[in-house]
């Protein structure tokens, strides 16, 4: 081996596309929303319309916190369309790692040479992770940038917090892909994986938000894990840590499993 | 390191099951080290599997296997280094061009000589600057064998390599082989096709269904081969040309057949013994003689029509067969 890391590099190079675009889109949708809040939601205008609604399905959007400037970008960016953005790139990614490799064939070409499993499950997991850490960033820099113009009255040390958070949950359903993949090979099943955890996480956490009795669920959530405590709001939390926790068990199992199995069969 | 005396690859008993089916019956392989070794067989026979084990990439159910003198399994990243492999299915999607494509794994299997893959890439007419994915299948296959072959390792393992290879390419291939041989580098390729293989291995081995039915060398299946023979003769010496191909061994089939005015032509199978052959016909006054380069491929295709599932205990009986 000449240089370091040689498949995280591929994998950056070979994603740089990939990544190009979630950036754009992540800039999008945070050069689209926030900028509305100082003409719609800072003047309450935004709470009455809020207040016309279903409780229940202000509760299921995360919506009740919308009135507020720290509570609109979580409700609107981290909660739900960031949430949505980063969970289609962190599956489709892990994914990508181990499970659509195998399926075309090439994942049986790279082994074959000076490789080990664990070097290409941890490299490749590791450029899933820093691309989503990457966005994660972006992130967090246009919210700053429109802090001031879109009088969100966002706290830097909250916002890190957050973002921390944000990266913590779709990490999780990119390591379910990449483990699930690593598992079984199969793409089906990582992606059904990823997703499937993304869409569970969500509607725990709505069922939990629904009444007292319910809210138990929030304990079974890695959405509630990131965001129970509103971070954008109270900062740092020892439950944002829990979805990196089964991360790292996701590619435990993962390694565990790859390095013993057949691959391409 | 290793001694050059011992077998560049050597299975006893080699097992591969997946799930109920059994896709390697016990298999006993010697490669020696230096040797071009084709391996014949009909699809699902058992080639990708084998070469599959030598890799890595599956692992065996039974039985002992090393490669360069390890284990594969121990052998490891360091191992594989030794060796460059190229798939039966060889799927390539990647957009990125042929020339970076090949330095990735030459980062990771290297080091490769400066220049190494321009000259591979040369002879074998592939341009390395377009996308691969982009590449048609026969220059696909260019490109899997330039990364077999660019780091020069100790071990080819070539699964079906001329598949989707124009003839002119396949030349150029088999003069590949033939340096890999000078250099002192193992050759072992498989293929469903003898011809693929004769013009270059020394040592073949025919598997069906799992199991080794024939060990042998192109010197010897040609030996062995059966040819057809045709002396034209006058219609006088008819009869005496005709007893002393009766009286030949390994004369079979004879018949005559008409051939114009005043001459009969005599048609014979023949299974080696060709120089007493010669030897005897050459006492006729012969007319014409034609015997025809022997069909190995038929030989071969006789072998994959036995049928190993048909009888009612076929393992135990075949194993004595097939081992001999």
């Amino acid at each position: 081996m000449n240089r370091v890391l040689p498949l995280f590099r591929r994998s950056m190079v070979d994603g740089w596309r990939g990544l190009l675009g979630w950036t754009i889109g992540i800039l999008a949708a945070l050069f689209l929303y926030l900028p509305l809040y100082p003409s719609f939601g800072g003047n309450g205008q935004m709470q009455q319309i809020i207040d016309t609604l279903p409780p229940e399905l202000v509760r299921s959007l995360n919506y009740d916190q919308i009135g507020s400037g720290p509570g609109y970008a979580q409700a609107t960016f981290y909660g739900l369309i960031g949430f949505v953005l980063l969970t289609i790139a962190a599956v489709g990614w892990g994914t990508d790692a181990i499970a659509a490799d195998e399926e075309n064939g090439q994942l049986e070409l790279t082994l074959a040479h000076g490789v080990l499993r664990g070097q290409v499950l941890a490299e490749r997991s590791a450029a899933v992770l820093v691309r989503l850490a990457w966005l994660a960033i972006v992130s967090v820099v246009v919210v700053m940038v429109l802090n001031e113009p879109s009088e969100l009255g966002i706290e830097f040390g909250n916002l890190v917090a957050t973002a921390v958070a944000f990266l913590g949950l779709v990490s999780l359903t990119a390591t379910a892909a990449i483990g699930v993949g690593a598992v079984t090979g199969r793409r089906t099943w990582a992606v059904s994986a990823g997703s499937g955890i993304a869409v569970y996480a969500y509607a725990l956490n709505a069922l939990g938000n629904q009444s007292d009795e319910l809210s138990w669920l929030h304990d079974w959530s890695p959405y509630s894990w990131a965001y129970g405590d509103s971070p954008i709001l109270n900062g740092w939390n020892g439950t944002i840590w829990l979805n990196y926790a089964v991360v790292a068990v996701l590619l435990l199992v993962g390694w565990l499993a790859f390095r013993r199995r057949d691959v391409a069969v | 390191m290793t001694t050059d005396t011992e077998a560049a690859v050597s299975t006893r008993g080699l097992t591969k099951r997946y799930g109920a089916t059994t896709a390697l019956h016990g298999l006993d392989l010697d490669i020696p080290r230096g040797s071009v070794f084709g391996m014949i067989g009909p699809n699902g026979a058992g080639k990708t599997t084998t070469m599959r084990l030598l890799l890595d990439i599956i692992r065996p159910t039974g039985g002992d296997l090393t490669v360069l003198g390890r284990s594969p399994r121990d052998g490891g990243a360091e191992l594989r280094r030794r060796i460059g492999y190229l798939p039966g299915e060889l799927h390539l999607g990647t957009r990125v061009k042929g020339r970076e494509f090949l330095a990735h794994y030459a980062e990771i299997s290297g080091p490769v000589r400066k220049g190494a893959v321009d000259d591979l890439a040369d002879r074998l007419g592939v341009d390395l600057g377009r996308p691969v994915r982009s590449l048609s299948k026969g220059n696909k296959q260019k490109i899997g064998l330039i990364q077999a072959f660019m780091h020069e390792p100790e071990l080819l393992v070539l699964d079906e390599p001329t598949s989707g290879l124009d003839p002119l390419v396949q030349q150029e291939f088999h003069g590949m082989l033939h340096e890999a041989k000078a250099k002192g580098q193992t050759v072992f390729l498989s293929s469903h096709v003898l011809s693929e293989v004769q013009q270059t291995a020394h040592e073949i081995a025919i598997l069906k269904q799992g199991r080794i039915v024939e060990r042998s060398t192109v010197a010897a299946l040609r030996e062995n081969a059966v040819r057809h023979v045709k002396l034209v003769v006058a219609e006088a010496d008819a009869a005496a040309a005709r007893s002393t191909l009766d009286a030949l061994a390994g004369v079979a089939d004879t018949a005559s057949v008409a051939n114009g005015p005043g001459t009969v032509a005599l048609t014979a199978t023949l299974d080696s013994h060709v120089d007493a052959f010669v030897k005897a016909v050459a006492l006729l006054d012969l007319v014409d003689l034609t015997m025809e380069e022997p069909d190995l491929e038929e030989m071969v295709l006789a072998y994959y029509g036995t049928d190993l599932s048909s009888t009612a205990e076929p393992v135990d009986a075949d194993r004595k067969s097939a081992k001999r």
